[in-house]
């Protein structure tokens, strides 16, 4: 009886050998000895089944650090580091299948429909920690931009993402590195600045109307 | 820009220390050592325009003041850079022989200056490593680090009631260590004036060293080597290490209680308790050059701590030296008066370590012997008896005003001396200094160098 999980072993087993996806799902319900409806019951393409096994690392990977003992102590940054490191060490064993995905996706700047589940999940974590963050004062709470600190975080994981296809470092110490330093100057972004200050500053100049006159001295 | 402000407060290349701009942050990251390198090629670039034009008005200027201007800026982007460059830069002018002191005092406080590492790495570290979380692994860990190892940062943990240490190195160090040494290289040609090839050679052993420190199961095979074999040393502590709980990037060991030196000469100690230490120093260093012919060789006094017993705790091997038989036995004969007394075996000894020349003339040989021997007699000053009062300031103040002296003799631009010396210099004048500072008396005898009195 095919299950979910199954069929996703089953499709990345597919890929992975052929280098292509399948011809049709009719061919490869035969192959794996089950009924083109039972397939359905669970997928409605192909497609259907990458998207959620992308969607399957990142929830494997948030119940697993938040297993960990330590999670609680962790501010909004630790989480955000600790998802990435959590992610990768699970992706290190699907490595072969994440290239085939991601190498075949194409370039651009709209997220790949394979990776839409995957962020919707990403997203809902990031608005968790970066909501606790602001709330603990970790992060500061900035107009308009405080929305948008989760895209910052997702084109970072793009970032990462892209840099991790491309290491090729012994036990891919370089993505380590590129996420201790990515992830933690994004939060030093994210935290109290001097260009608040500076935003300030201007404020406070323009309601008291010193700018206009003080500058033509 | 930064020229003009040069020209406003010329620099003399002995008083640096009082120009020392304020550092307020560390350049970090390759991209911003790089910057850091460039801005000073191009200040360097842009003393020798000044140079040029000034001479243009006055031709009789020498070039004194250009190398003090070069100096000085040099000096400044290396002192902004923490890290390998700075190691190596202090390396390379120990081997240019006992710099003034400012200089020593600034080198030796060099260490790779990192970010601390995030809780979250730690743990990915030891699930790499380990496959466990490490509060799977230890009864108890705590995730905020103690203290910064020079290539790593130290953690607390507790297992079956012991308290340990464990020491975690940070991603990427070994990476950072060589691009460092390629950046400082061009640098160091102009700095020391040394040919490329010349310089190489260094370099090489340097890198070398600096890449094993990386390799912590190395590190942890040694600890365990090492401290067996120094066991019957009195007054010598170890910690005990667990390399089942050690990895490529982690080192689990027993948690030693104790001082840094010093905070120990904070507490002002006895003279008997100093002296303690001392011989127990001493006794260490030499236990190991003279009977196991590689030694311990980064006496930096953050790699030892004064348990409350009055024990010299070792917590560090990262840096080991090897001394083979064809250095070791014509660089430690001279410190026999015996040889130094006789001018035809002491000049084989210094064709032996390369110190003299195969194409020296004549004039040269006698030249660098009356040198060498110069510098051979105060090193060797400690073993000419069988005690050495080591708070004597009127000999480190001889051995500073002949390394000066040394540095600025035009002869020694070109390098000279086997590249064991890098290290072993290193090693017995950290020994001396750390002495020095404990102001401690010690008996010299104790294990005493293998002489060989003739070629």
């Amino acid at each position: 009886m095919a299950t979910i999980e199954s069929i996703q072993n089953a499709y990345i087993d597919y890929v992975l050998t052929e280098g292509i996806q399948p011809k049709s799902v009719y061919i490869f319900a035969k192959q794996n000895e089950m009924t083109e409806a039972e397939f359905y019951q669970f997928f409605g393409s192909f497609e259907a089944v990458e998207q959620n096994i992308w969607a399957d690392f990142a929830t494997k990977t948030l119940t697993e650090i938040r297993a960990q003992e330590v999670w609680a102590q962790y501010a909004a940054r630790e989480k955000a580091l600790s998802f990435f490191y959590g992610f990768f060490e699970l992706l290190k064993g699907s490595r072969s299948f994440a290239v085939y995905t991601i190498n075949k996706q194409p370039k651009g700047f709209s997220t790949p429909r394979v990776f839409e589940k995957l962020k919707d999940i990403y997203e809902n974590f990031a608005d968790e920690i970066l909501k606790e963050g602001i709330e603990s004062a970790e992060l500061s709470d900035r107009k308009f931009f405080s929305k948008r600190y989760k895209d910052a975080l997702w084109i970072q994981f793009v970032f990462v993402l892209n840099f991790w296809i491309n290491d090729n470092s012994t036990g891919f110490e370089k993505t380590d590195e590129a996420i201790e330093k990515g992830v933690n100057v994004t939060f030093d972004l994210f935290q109290r600045s001097p260009i608040d200050n500076l935003f300030e500053y201007g404020k406070f100049l323009v309601k008291n109307g010193a700018i206009k006159d003080k500058i033509r001295f | 820009m930064e020229d003009k402000k040069k020209v406003a407060t010329p620099v003399g290349g002995d008083d640096l220390e009082g120009v020392q701009k304020e550092q307020n942050s560390i350049p970090t990251t390759k991209a911003q050592r790089s910057a850091k390198f460039i801005t000073t090629g191009v200040k360097i670039g842009g003393n020798y325009i000044k140079h040029y034009s000034k001479k243009l008005f006055n031709p009789d200027m020498d070039k004194s003041e250009l190398n003090e201007d070069n100096a000085a800026d040099i000096y400044q982007s290396l002192s902004e850079l923490k890290g390998s460059a700075l190691k190596v830069a202090q390396m390379l002018s120990m081997d240019k022989n006992l710099l003034p002191q400012a200089y020593v005092d600034k080198f030796t406080q060099s260490q790779y200056n990192a970010p601390p590492l995030s809780g979250p790495l730690i743990v990915q570290t030891f699930r790499k490593h380990f496959g466990k979380n490490p509060d799977q692994i230890f009864d108890k860990f705590n995730i905020r680090s103690n203290n910064a190892a020079s290539i790593g940062q130290v953690h607390q943990a507790e297992l079956n009631g012991k308290k340990l240490a464990i020491k975690i190195q940070y991603p990427g160090v070994g990476d950072s260590i060589s691009s460092d040494l390629k950046l400082i290289k061009p640098f160091a040609f102009r700095m020391l004036g040394m040919s490329e090839k010349e310089l190489d050679i260094y370099m090489r052993e340097v890198e070398e060293r600096l890449l094993e420190e990386t390799d912590y199961e190395l590190e942890v095979r040694r600890s365990i080597e090492f401290s067996t074999a120094c066991a019957g040393l009195n007054h010598v502590v170890f910690p005990e290490y667990y390399p089942e709980l050690s990895s490529k990037r982690i080192i689990t060991m027993d948690w030693l209680e104790g001082k840094h030196l010093r905070e120990f000469l904070a507490t002002n100690p006895s003279q008997e308790l100093r002296n303690q230490i001392g011989q127990a120093l001493w006794d260490f260093y030499n236990f190991q050059q003279h009977e196991l012919r590689a030694v311990h060789a980064d006496p930096h006094p953050g790699n030892f701590l004064i348990t409350p017993e009055g024990n010299l705790g070792v917590i560090d091997f990262g840096c080991i030296k090897e001394m083979p038989e064809d250095f070791y036995y014509p660089f430690f004969s001279l410190t026999s008066t015996n040889l130094l007394d006789n001018k035809v075996e002491t000049i084989k000894a210094f064709r032996h370590l390369e110190m003299i020349l195969p194409d020296d003339s004549p004039a040269q040989i006698e030249f660098f012997y009356g040198q060498y021997k110069e510098m051979i007699e105060l090193f060797a000053m400690p073993y000419i008896n069988d005690h050495f009062d080591f708070s004597e300031a009127s000999f480190f103040d001889k051995l500073y005003k002949f390394g000066e002296r040394f540095s600025k003799l035009p002869e020694f631009k070109q390098a000279r001396g086997v590249k064991h010396f890098i290290y072993i210099n290193r090693t017995n004048f950290g020994l001396y200094n750390i002495l020095h500072e404990l102001k401690a008396e010690v008996k010299t005898d104790t294990y005493k160098p293998h002489v060989v009195l003739e070629y």
